[in-house]
């Protein structure tokens, strides 16, 4: 399964700012990504290795593609070299509707990540009462599995909690999270990668953020892995878990925002393993640890 | 040797001149219109009677149609209306589900590889708004086995068959939200927007690639020169971007045989086309001197919403009548100058989609803002489509020097629907304000946007002139044109939009032999009748190119 993440939000919002952040913190995660828009591709020169027509080589091992011949194709290009990526982002248009793009994500193979749409908070009441983008800045938000409430720095506290409380108000389909120059941690937008330990997220500039996993040799079924989803707490932000026996087909829980969707995949370690993720002084483990073991516990049928 | 034509009459569009009998032609050039004494002082003269009987007007020029009108009929149409084929004969329109059923099975029957995905374009939901929705099982009718498209007309819809899903892996689990689904939560067939359309894949591309082939210019050119055009917009073309569709233009414009002069406006904001528009623009300017005889570049058009019968136009309030609103800018307005400044400051014409009146708004102050800063006296910016034009915008565009191409076709093919579901009625009277147009001073030409509806200035004539929908209504009797402001409007007009009016558009000297020729006479028949006359075909750069059947 390849992860799929667009990125949304109007002209000047912070989406390249947003892009150029999770391409110098991916670690290590192949990125392949896709710009919807015109004119140049800005990534910072220091990632760039090379570039080739349309598309740019960076240092890192991520590439980054306009999409010269339809989204489709631009999707089975990148899937379609040696090294393909294991996750693609999307830089959508200032008036794309992110949500039509975000159906590419959930075509045979692909699996939806998230949707992500940034506003800048500096004019946030003025567009969304836009003569001509209004509307459609207010799909993109209520698209937005995550909000995020950009360049708080540059309004004051009164004004950031009115936003925030008003996105929260207005989307409550979305989680919204304040930041400056869009600096979040890549496993909160992105999710964690899949082929790396569950539990894995960079701290340090992220102090605001906690994370909770669960481990179990047992496999569980679809039922209990979709029980435990829809009971999670409002407070993870992201979620995302496997489970497998040891032989036959696997499923995959993932959260994000207020979604939370259970499939069936081809394979995953034997063995249950979930990650959360939420803010610091919002995330109860303890609380995930009793749900994690009301839903799975042995005895539990199901 | 000059030849002469003897007409039944000549109408020229050239007001000091307005008719005559005969025409004069040398090497492609008009020398006059006239009686034959007045034009036989040019010398040596052949005459040719072919035209004796005939109207002659001057060849009509199509200022917005695309090459997909040639493009999609590489398939079979199932369109709601009759739609004329190259050859001449008319593929009828399609009424019924079980029509629908009965014209596959008939493509089905005539395919010899059983595995081959039957394709076919131009069904248009909004026509069955009293039925149930097309869905799978109407096309599993037609073959269980044989994969099956149909292609909507919108563009933004295709219903499959079940093997089409089949064969592309399109199960019931996946959770794509363009996936038709019945009341079960099972596939119905329909795919809606591109994300879902493109999982059945190869028919998705089959038909997004059917109007790059030759094959699409050559059937272009032949249902332009059917309908009487000599010179036809291509207006969305890709050859700025495009070496392919750029060189397979020229090699086939090049052919003797071809019938037609094409003007090209190309779209510099085509998504994710990373593209320094400062760079086109010169581009742009550079290739206009290699343009030729019948492959002309015009200039840039930029799309900047979607369509009323879409409910994806935008609309200032109160917005659509009925149905929900997915009013949407394809443009961000915060760049729409900076992108136009280039093509506007090379000196480029600019043709902007605008199908709602809000989008339009924006079209407006932009032109106006780039008008302050960079002054152009003779600039002829259309606005396209146009048709929700309000009053004061006729007022303003009047002011800015702005042109408007109506698409009067809708009056026809959406009127009813634009009376009873999109705008409602007063906005559906108000539709393609041709004499309000005229009234305010704003220079007006009208289109086919063909493929959306078949090419046909008689057509769109006739729209602006009677505004009769098929229910028999007249929307906004206020806004009927006579036929000679109508013939004005397809004619000279058109070619003044795409400021070619010194070279074509009327029949006067000096001015390229392009000739319409009618069997009748579009000022005098019935008015209710210009779409039925004949079209005997034209003469382009004084080559006749007769109309094919």
């Amino acid at each position: 399964m390849i992860a799929f993440t667009v990125l949304g939000g109007y002209l000047g919002a912070g989406k390249t700012t947003l892009l150029n952040h999770i391409l110098s913190h991916c670690d290590g995660r192949r990125l392949g990504v896709l710009v919807n828009d015109f004119g140049a591709i800005n990534i910072d020169a220091s990632l760039v290795a090379n570039r080739n027509g349309s598309r740019i080589n960076l240092t890192n091992g991520c590439v980054c593609c306009t999409l010269s011949d339809g989204f489709s194709e631009a999707i089975e290009t990148l899937l379609a070299d040696p090294n393909p990526p294991e996750h693609i982002l999307v830089e959508a248009s200032g008036v794309a509707d992110v949500r039509q793009l975000a159906q590419y994500g959930r075509a045979p193979g692909m699996s939806l990540d998230g949707i992500v749409v940034v506003v800048d908070a500096r004019t946030l009441p003025a567009k969304v009462n836009d003569k001509y983008v209004g509307t459609t800045i207010r799909r993109q938000l209520a698209a937005g599995d995550l909000i995020l409430l950009n360049k708080t720095d540059l309004i004051g506290d009164d004004a950031c909690r009115d936003h925030l409380a008003w996105l929260q108000r207005e989307y409550p389909l979305s989680r919204v999270l304040p930041c400056r120059n869009a600096e979040l941690p890549v496993a909160l937008l992105l999710g964690v990668g899949s082929t790396r330990e569950p539990a894995a997220m960079s701290h340090g500039e992220h102090e605001h953020y906690a994370t909770w996993s669960f481990t179990s040799e047992a496999a569980v079924t679809r039922t209990r892995l979709e029980r435990f989803s829809q009971q999670l707490d409002p407070s993870v932000l992201r979620a995302k878990g496997t489970s497998a026996a040891a032989t036959g087909p696997a499923l995959l829980l993932q959260a994000v925002g207020t979604r939370r969707e259970v499939s069936t995949i081809e394979h995953a370690p034997a063995g249950t393993y979930l990650v959360a993720i939420g803010l610091q002084d919002q995330l109860d483990t303890q609380v995930l640890d009793r749900l994690a073991a009301d839903c799975f516990s042995p005895a539990e049928s199901g | 040797m000059n030849t002469i034509y003897p007409a039944r009459k000549i109408i020229t569009m050239n007001p000091s001149n307005p008719e005559g009998t005969h025409i004069a032609v040398r090497d492609g050039m008009i020398l006059g219109v006239g009686p034959l004494e007045d034009l036989t002082g040019w010398g040596d003269y052949r005459l040719d009677t072919t035209f004796a009987d005939k109207v002659i007007v001057p060849g009509f020029v199509e200022a917005h149609a695309h090459v997909m009108a040639g493009g999609m009929l590489q398939h079979p149409y199932v369109g709601y209306y009759d739609r004329p084929l190259p050859d001449g004969s008319i593929s009828p329109g399609i009424r019924s589900y079980d029509a629908l059923i009965e014209r596959l099975r008939e493509i089905d029957a005539a395919m010899t590889d059983p595995a081959e995905a039957l394709l076919a374009a131009g069904f248009d939901p909004i026509y069955f708004a009293d039925q149930p929705r097309l869905t799978r099982h109407h096309l599993d009718r037609v073959s269980t086995t044989r994969p099956i498209y149909l292609h909507h007309a919108s563009g933004h819809l295709a219903t499959a068959n079940t093997a089409m899903l089949a064969l592309n892996g399109v199960t019931a689990d996946l959770r794509v939200e363009g996936l038709g689904r019945d009341a079960q939560g099972e596939l119905d067939g329909e795919l809606r927007e591109p994300a879902a359309m493109s999982l059945c894949k190869s028919a998705f591309r089959e038909i997004q690639r059917a109007n790059m082939t030759h094959q699409a210019i050559h059937y272009f050119g032949a249902l332009a020169n059917n309908a009487g055009i000599t010179t036809c917009t291509d207006l969305g073309g890709l050859s700025i971007l495009s070496e392919r569709s750029l060189e397979a233009w020229r090699t086939i414009t090049s052919e003797d045989s071809f019938p037609l002069r094409v003007v090209q406006y190309n779209l510099p904001a085509m998504p994710g086309a990373a593209a320094d528009f400062d760079a086109l623009a010169d581009q742009f300017v550079a290739l206009r001197h290699t343009q030729t005889e019948r492959f002309r570049f015009g200039g840039v058009k930029f799309v900047l919403d979607g369509s009323i019968q879409g409910f994806s136009a935008l609309l200032n309030p109160p917005g659509y009548y009925r149905g929900e609103d997915h009013g949407q800018l394809l443009a961000v307005p915060d760049q729409l100058k900076a992108w136009l400044l280039p093509f506007h400051r090379a000196g480029l014409s600019i043709h902007l989609h605008c199908n709602g009146n809000r989008t339009q708004d924006l079209a407006i102050e932009t032109i106006e803002q780039l008008l302050k800063e960079v002054p152009a006296p003779d600039h002829r910016h259309t606005i396209t489509h146009a048709q929700l034009t309000t009053q004061a915008q006729l007022r303003k565009m009047a002011k800015l020097g702005l042109c408007a191409n109506f698409f009067t076709n809708h009056l026809w093919y959406w009127g009813d629907q634009h009376y009873e579901i999109t705008v409602g009625p007063e906005r559906a009277n108000a539709l393609e304000p041709c004499a309000s147009a005229l009234r305010e001073g704003v220079s007006f030409s009208f289109h086919s946007d063909a493929g959306v509806t078949p090419l046909g200035p008689l057509h769109t004539m006739w729209c602006a002139v009677n505004r009769v929908t098929p229910k028999g209504r007249i929307l906004g009797p206020a806004e009927r044109i006579t036929p000679a402001q109508a013939l004005k409007a397809a004619t000279i007009d058109a070619a003044y939009q795409l400021h070619m009016d010194a070279e074509i558009g009327s029949l006067e000297a000096g001015k390229a032999a392009d000739f319409t020729i009618l069997e009748d006479d579009p000022l005098n028949v019935d008015p209710m009748a210009i779409r039925d006359i004949g079209v005997w075909g034209t003469v382009l750069r004084g080559r006749p190119c007769k109309a094919a059947g």
